[in-house]
C-alpha cells in the first residue's frame, strides 16, 4: 500500500497539491486528469526522482518507467538483465521468467539484437521488461502505450494481468481501452494548482 | 611551389634529419600530454556540470563556453603574464612545461564544453533511468562512462586537434627556440615569415598526415561518427 498525505510538488511559478490517497497493494490504479495536472510529477515524486512536500509512505522499491525510455548501448538481453546484475542477483533464477515475459510481449526473438537498433515500439517493450523482470514492489508506468500498436497494447495488458499478484501498478494513461481492460481503481487529478 | 612543397615533405620525412624528427616528436608529445591532462580534467568537470545542480551553474557553463572560443594567443598571453609575474621564480617561461600548461588550458574548456553540448541531456536521462532501476551511485557513474564513451572520445579528438594545431599560445610561452621549444606549427610560422614556403608546406603536409593517422587509429576504437 502507498499512502500520500498532503503531498505538494513545486515549480518556479506554481505548485501542485495532491488529494490524500492510499493506493491498494497489488491493484492497478490509473491516475487520470488533463494535461498539466501533475500526473507525471506524482509518479516521479513517488519514485523519489523529484522533491516534494508532505509524506509518501510505502514499503519496498518503486520504479518509474519513463514515457520516452532510454535503452543502454548494449544488447536487448543485457538491457533487460541490468537491474538483476547491479543487484548481484543470480541471473539463472530469472531466465525462465525473462523468456516467458519476452514471449508475452513478442520480443523474445530480439534478445541478441543491439537495443539502439530497435523501433520505438520495440524499445518501449524492452524497457518495460527491464523495469518488470526484477519484480519491483511498485511499478509506476507513465503513458506505457506510447509508440505501441494495438497488438502490442494487448500483449502489454496480458503481461500486466499476469504480474498483478506480484506488483502494485500505478499507471498514467490516456488510452481508454487500455484503462478499461486493466483498472481496479482511479485517482483523478485536477484543480489543485496553486499559482504564485 | 605547392608541388615543390609536397616533394620537400617527402624528402623531409625521409631525410633522417634529427631536428625535423625532434620537432615532430615534441609536437606530438606535448599535444598528447596536454590532451590527456586537459582532457581528463575536462571529462570529469564536463560530466559533473552535466549531471549536477548548483547555484551559478549557468554562469560556470557560460564561462566554459566562452573559453572554448578564446583566441589561443590571448590565453598564451595570460599564461605568459602569470609565468613572468607571480610564478617567475619557477623559471618556466620559454620551456616545454610552459607550452604544455598553455595547451592543457586550451584543451580543458574544449573537452568540458563539448561533453556538455553533446551529451548533457543524455547523461541526465541515463542517471534518471539508472536511478529508477535501483542503481547505486557507483553503478550510475560506471554506466554514465560506458554510455557516453562516444561523446568522450569525440571531445578528446577535438581537444587534441586544438592542441596539435595551436601556434599562438605556444609561440608566446615557448618562444620557438630551436632544438628546445620549436614544434611543427611554430616551425611553419617561422619559415613562412622568412619566405620558405616550401618548408612550410612540407611541414604542413606532415602535420595533416599525422592528424589523419591519429584519426584513423581512433576510428579503429570507435567508427560510428566516421560513417
Amino acid at each position: 500500500m502507498i499512502k500520500l498525505e498532503n503531498v505538494k510538488t513545486s515549480y518556479p511559478n506554481f505548485s501542485i497539491v495532491y488529494p490524500n490517497v492510499t493506493f491498494a497493494k497489488h491493484k492497478i490504479t490509473f491516475v487520470t486528469g488533463k494535461n498539466g495536472v501533475g500526473k507525471t510529477s506524482l509518479l516521479k515524486a513517488i519514485a523519489g526522482l523529484i522533491p516534494y512536500e508532505g509524506s509518501i509512505d510505502y514499503q519496498g522499491f518503486a520504479t518509474y518507467h519513463f514515457q520516452e525510455p532510454i535503452l543502454f548501448n548494449r544488447s536487448v538481453y543485457e538491457n533487460i538483465i541490468y537491474p538483476i546484475k547491479i543487484r548481484k542477483l543470480p541471473i539463472e533464477n530469472y531466465q525462465a521468467n525473462l523468456m516467458d515475459y519476452a514471449k508475452v510481449l513478442g520480443i523474445h526473438e530480439l534478445l541478441s539484437r543491439p537495443a539502439k537498433a530497435l523501433s520505438s515500439g520495440e524499445k518501449m517493450k524492452v524497457s518495460m521488461l527491464r523495469s518488470i523482470l526484477f519484480l519491483p514492489d511498485i511499478l509506476l508506468l507513465d503513458e506505457p502505450t506510447t509508440h505501441l500498436d494495438l497488438e502490442s497494447i494487448e500483449q502489454l495488458v496480458a503481461l500486466i494481468k499476469q504480474l498483478k499478484s506480484k506488483i502494485t501498478f500505478i499507471i498514467v494513461s490516456h488510452n481508454k481501452a487500455f484503462i478499461e481492460s486493466l483498472q481496479d481503481a482511479t485517482y483523478a487529478l485536477g484543480g489543485h494548482h496553486v499559482y504564485r | 611551389m605547392i608541388l615543390e612543397g609536397f616533394k620537400e615533405a617527402i624528402a623531409l620525412l625521409f631525410s633522417l634529419d634529427r631536428e625535423i624528427y625532434s620537432i615532430i616528436g615534441l609536437s606530438l608529445a606535448i599535444s598528447l600530454l596536454a590532451t590527456l591532462s586537459g582532457g581528463l580534467l575536462g571529462i570529469v568537470f564536463g560530466i559533473f556540470l552535466s549531471i549536477s545542480k548548483f547555484p551559478g551553474k549557468r554562469m560556470v557553463k557560460k564561462i566554459i563556453f566562452t573559453f572554448m572560443g578564446v583566441p589561443p594567443v590571448v590565453l598564451g598571453l595570460i599564461v605568459l603574464l602569470v609565468l613572468a609575474g607571480p610564478l617567475s621564480n619557477l623559471n618556466l617561461l620559454f620551456t616545454r612545461t610552459a607550452m604544455y600548461l598553455a595547451q592543457t588550458l586550451l584543451v580543458f574548456p574544449i573537452v568540458t564544453g563539448n561533453i556538455i553540448i553533446s551529451s548533457e541531456k543524455t547523461q541526465q536521462q541515463i542517471i534518471a533511468t539508472a536511478t529508477t532501476l535501483g542503481a547505486s551511485k557507483k553503478h550510475q557513474l560506471l554506466l554514465l562512462f560506458t554510455e557516453t564513451k562516444p561523446f568522450i572520445l569525440l571531445s578528446l579528438i577535438l581537444g587534441f586537434s586544438r592542441a596539435i594545431s595551436e601556434v599562438g599560445a605556444i609561440m608566446l610561452v615557448g618562444g620557438n627556440i630551436r632544438g628546445e621549444t620549436r614544434v611543427m606549427t611554430t616551425y611553419i610560422a617561422l619559415n613562412t615569415s622568412m619566405g620558405n614556403y616550401a618548408a612550410s608546406i612540407a611541414m604542413g603536409t606532415i602535420l595533416l598526415l599525422l592528424a589523419f593517422m591519429i584519426h584513423t587509429i581512433i576510428a579503429k576504437f570507435r567508427g560510428d561518427f566516421y560513417d
